[in-house]
């Protein structure tokens, strides 16, 4: 299959919650003939959206696993995959955009630019995602896309041009005003699937002509044929005016802003038009990977069917016939029956089925050209492993994986369970890069950690449903850490005799906290004080220390050991014994070395009507939270908080309470600060008490 | 506090204007000058002589606002070291708290509400508040006097932004420009900031009521940090 490549598109769909991310994907694929009838997400029909294809999705009305399908506008081919807003699954949209050319931000014509809209665009910036804004729900009361263009340009920064004008809003909504056309839009028959062109209303027409005004002024810096078009002020070609747009997106120098209603089918396909028109094609964009046979040498991929495969599984889940991985190639042909080498293991696997993803359903083919996504079965990999065809030897970079900061105690509720758990633990792992489990050998608890309550909960419902193991839960934990905050010497001698040889090992030196790093081991021994083959014992020593703290046994962090004396014994000193020493040695400088709890702070924003705002600082102030600031627009408010984790359980019945259900709230995790004192007593005590319980 | 040293280029302690508690003051300057970065120059003074401050920015966005404050912390920790800078950073955090509002829905009303909803719930109680974007176009002299009323129950000092306008040349005796030449016997410190080649001149026209002159009325600023000039 030797396709055009520029008639591909890879993007992504996403937003905060509640903006109509899945309805508008709903609304795309009726309109390209994929489905046969629109199914609403919280319908009453029972069916619910086709992309939110677990029953978790359509019983809570939200997104969990970003689904990928595929759909074809026109003569164009889209990949489409539908994120999560919520922030809990957060690594579902970075491992999506990681492998996407351009996306569409679709924000609520009345709430704006929320908390996540934020979150999401800096994700697209990380990976220089070029965007079409789309702003949805305008039929809504309150709806005011204007506000929301000033917003984008305000709170993200970004060169939003209006390329559209709502004809009527809110109930009144009949269509739009294409302002490189010049011509009024409306969807007529029952599920708007007939577009009719008319003149643009009389009303409407100065209003129509100054907003052309500001997009031709905007985007005439992209084109200079342009620019000279306007000074001479001959009449402008549409095609002209299209490729400056095309071209400032491109450049990710504009976001071109879009609006309607895809719960009222108002807008969608003209939507569809501008991920053709505006949006690029894999040839547009710039992947690198690395070669590890060059030292990581960075490498452009070639979007070349006939150049060596690389491709990359971005995504794993458990389907009814083994693993599904999503794969998207960046260079070469995925065949059917072929050998591919999975360049992290270095392992070789055949390409058993090869399938288009479409939810839950699929399609099969033979073959996926370059810049495809498609999903591959029987495939053992990691999410985020790269495949060649053993002519290179190529890695795509890694994305960002944020550190889970909520964890669980699970105890399966009979043998059957107990298997199943494992079972479903395993395969949660290998998909979700954050979510991780492992058992306390203190307690011989199973723990599961993640990014909040939603996510964990997901998980222990999906355990139930799909793995038929019951669990109990315990109370929510935070993922407290240790650190250390000043330089602290030690000098430790490990000594036992016992018959036969013995053991011995002295090690000495310091340890001092460090910045932004985990652990660094620094090894300044001169004159063999320590023997060359154990100097990796004293760093074995030391990590296997950082696991458990002293304090209350969580993890230890930021800490650099540097080993500069020691001594040993010809006969008796071993590995073992010089480990034994460095953790001696380590025991003995975290007692000097100012040692404190450290915990996760949430960046929590709350939103709702202004009358609440001084109910809701209180709420956020009892819990040890630190306001950042408030900002008003008119009736509508904001409070950004820094929150320490552990106060927020239970956050939502205190809101909901306190402002009559009016005010939402989202979180997401920030940074770990030092806990204050008082609350480190308490939870040395308890660590304690339970130690000696336990 | 121990970091009284970091601000000492501060233009206000320069000038002696930084003890000046609760009284009313004015920035003026055209467009992009630097008033938003000297009102957080006032802010950063008081936090770190240990008090709170409430940064309320006009038609402004909370994440910009923030952005000055890093900012300018950053340039204030390279030129003089300290032992732990994270301490300091959230110590200026601590000690801030921005409040954004829209134009059209700010009065006193709304900032009395706001103020209270702080002091008296305990969640942070300012000593001094930064007010950026304040539209003088339109206010009337009563209105002013009200918010200074605010301003002096709640005990607080207070310091104001406007911008002047080129072809604006309306002036009032004492020297202040539009379009605050008729409100300028509510201030009580009247400062004006002046591009000047590479510097930015910074003048005292009015203090403590009175009408300055002199050298001692003037500095050189750094127009990046509007910070007071090496040299000077």
């Amino acid at each position: 299959m030797n396709k055009d490549l520029e008639k591909v598109r890879n993007i992504g769909i996403s937003a905060h919650i509640d903006s109509g991310k899945t309805t508008l994907t709903e609304r795309i694929l009726y309109y390209t003939q994929r489905i046969h009838a629109i199914h609403e997400v919280r319908g009453k029909d029972g069916v619910g959206a086709t992309m939110d294809s677990m029953e978790l999705e359509k019983e809570r009305g939200i997104t969990i696993q970003s689904a990928a399908t595929y759909c074809s506008w026109k003569d164009i081919d889209i990949n489409i995959i539908d994120t999560p807003g919520h922030v809990d699954f957060t690594v579902e949209v970075e491992r999506a955009l990681r492998v996407l050319d351009g996306a569409v931000l679709i924000l609520c014509s009345v709430g704006g630019v929320q908390s996540q809209s934020i979150t999401v665009d800096r994700q697209m910036t990380r990976y220089n995602v070029p965007r079409i804004a789309f702003i949805n729900k305008c039929d809504r009361t309150g709806a005011n896309p204007e506000r929301v263009v000033n917003q984008l340009r305000e709170k993200l920064n970004l060169n939003a041009v209006m390329i559209q004008l709502p004809i009527g809003l809110e109930s009144e909504l009949e269509g739009m005003v294409d302002l490189v056309t010049m011509k009024a839009i409306y969807f007529d028959g029952e599920q708007g699937d007939q577009l009719r062109y008319e003149e643009i209303p009389d009303h409407l027409k100065d209003d129509a002509e100054e907003k052309r005004e500001e997009l031709l002024d905007a985007v005439s810096m992209f084109s200079e044929e342009l620019m000279e078009a306007m000074l001479e002020e001959e009449e402008i070609p549409e095609e002209l005016i299209q490729a400056a747009i095309r071209k400032g997106t491109l450049d990710l120098e504009l976001a071109p802003v879009m609006i309607g209603s895809a719960y009222k089918n108002k807008g969608v396909q003209p939507l569809l038009d501008a991920v053709e028109m505006y949006l690029p094609c894999p040839t547009d964009i710039e992947n690198t990977a690395l070669d590890l046979d060059k030292d990581e040498e960075e490498k452009t991929v070639s979007n070349n069917p006939d150049d060596p495969l690389v491709a990359l599984a971005f995504k794993l889940e458990d389907g009814r016939y083994g693993q599904l991985t999503y794969v998207r190639t960046y260079q070469g042909v995925l065949k059917k029956g072929e050998n591919i080498f999975n360049t992290r293991t270095g392992k070789k696997v055949k390409v058993g089925r090869l399938v288009r993803m479409h939810a839950n359903e699929m399609e099969e083919i033979d073959e996926a050209g370059s810049g495809d996504i498609v999903g591959l079965f029987g495939v053992d990999c990691a999410s985020g492993d790269t495949f060649c065809d053993g002519k290179i030897n190529w890695s795509m970079s890694s994305m960002h994986v944020p550190a889970p900061v909520i964890s669980l105690a699970i105890t399966p509720k009979d043998n059957k369970a107990q298997d199943n758990m494992s079972k479903a633990l395993n395969r949660f792992s290998k998909e979700d890069p954050t979510f991780k489990t492992f058992v306390d050998h203190e307690t011989g608890e199973t723990i599961i950690s993640g990014m909040g309550e939603l996510h964990l909960e997901v998980y222990i419902e999906r355990m139930k449903r799909e793995y038929k193991a019951e669990v109990e839960v315990g109370a929510p934990r935070v993922a407290y850490r240790e650190a250390i905050t000043q330089r602290a010497e030690f000098n430790y001698t490990h000594k036992k005799q016992t018959g036969g040889s013995g053991q011995f090992g002295r090690v000495g030196g310091y340890m001092e906290p460090l910045e932004e790093e985990e652990y660094e081991f620094v090894d300044e021994i001169v004159g063999g004080a320590i023997p060359r083959e154990y100097i990796p014992s004293c760093d074995k020593g030391f990590q296997a220390s950082m696991e458990k703290g002293m304090l209350i046994g969580a993890p230890i962090t930021g800490v650099r050991c540097l080993i500069n004396d020691g001594s040993y014994h010809a006969v008796d000193s071993s590995d073992m014994a010089f480990q034994q020493a460095a953790k001696g040695a380590f025991k003995e400088g975290y007692k000097k070395a100012g040692a404190v709890i450290m915990e996760p702070i949430m960046k929590v924003a709350v939103e709702g009507p202004s009358e609440f705002q001084g109910a809701i600082m209180g709420s956020l102030n009892q819990r040890r939270g630190m306001i950042v600031g408030t900002s008003e627009e008119g009736n509508y408010t904001v409070v950004e908080a820094d929150m320490p984790l552990s106060e927020m359980f239970g956050y939502s019945t205190t809101l909901r309470s306190l402002t009559q259900g009016k005010a939402e709230f989202t979180m997401e995790f920030s940074t770990y600060k030092q806990v204050p004192k008082s609350v480190s007593e308490e939870l040395i005590k308890e660590y304690e008490e339970s130690r000696k319980n336990g | 506090m121990g970091y009284e040293p970091l601000v000492k280029k501060n233009p206000l302690r320069v000038l002696n204007l930084a003890g000046n508690n609760k009284k009313m003051g004015l920035i003026m300057a055209r467009a992009g000058v630097g008033k938003t970065a000297l009102l957080v120059q006032i802010a950063l003074d008081s936090i770190l002589r240990g008090k709170r401050v409430v940064h309320i920015s006009i038609d402004e966005n909370l994440e910009k606002t923030k952005l000055w404050y890093d900012d300018i912390l950053e340039v204030i920790l390279q030129e003089c070291s300290v032992a732990q800078p994270h301490e300091l950073i959230e110590m200026v955090q601590q000690h801030r708290m921005i409040m954004t509002f829209k134009e059209s829905t700010f009065n006193r009303a709304r900032l009395e509400e706001r103020l209270n909803d702080l002091i008296l719930q305990d969640i942070f109680k300012p000593d001094c508040v930064v007010i950026d974007g304040f539209d003088f176009t339109n206010m009337d002299h009563d209105h002013l006097e009200d918010i200074k009323n605010l301003m002096e129950n709640l005990r607080l000092q207070v310091w104001f932004s406007a911008t002047s306008h080129r072809e604006d040349d309306r002036v009032s005796p004492s020297g202040v420009p539009a379009p605050c030449h008729e409100l300028d016997d509510l201030f009580d410190t009247v400062v004006l900031l002046q591009p000047e080649q590479e510097n930015v001149q910074l003048e005292i026209i009015r203090h403590n009521s009175d009408v300055c002159s002199g050298d001692s009325c003037h500095l050189s600023l750094d127009p990046v940090t509007m910070m007071v000039k090496q040299g000077d």
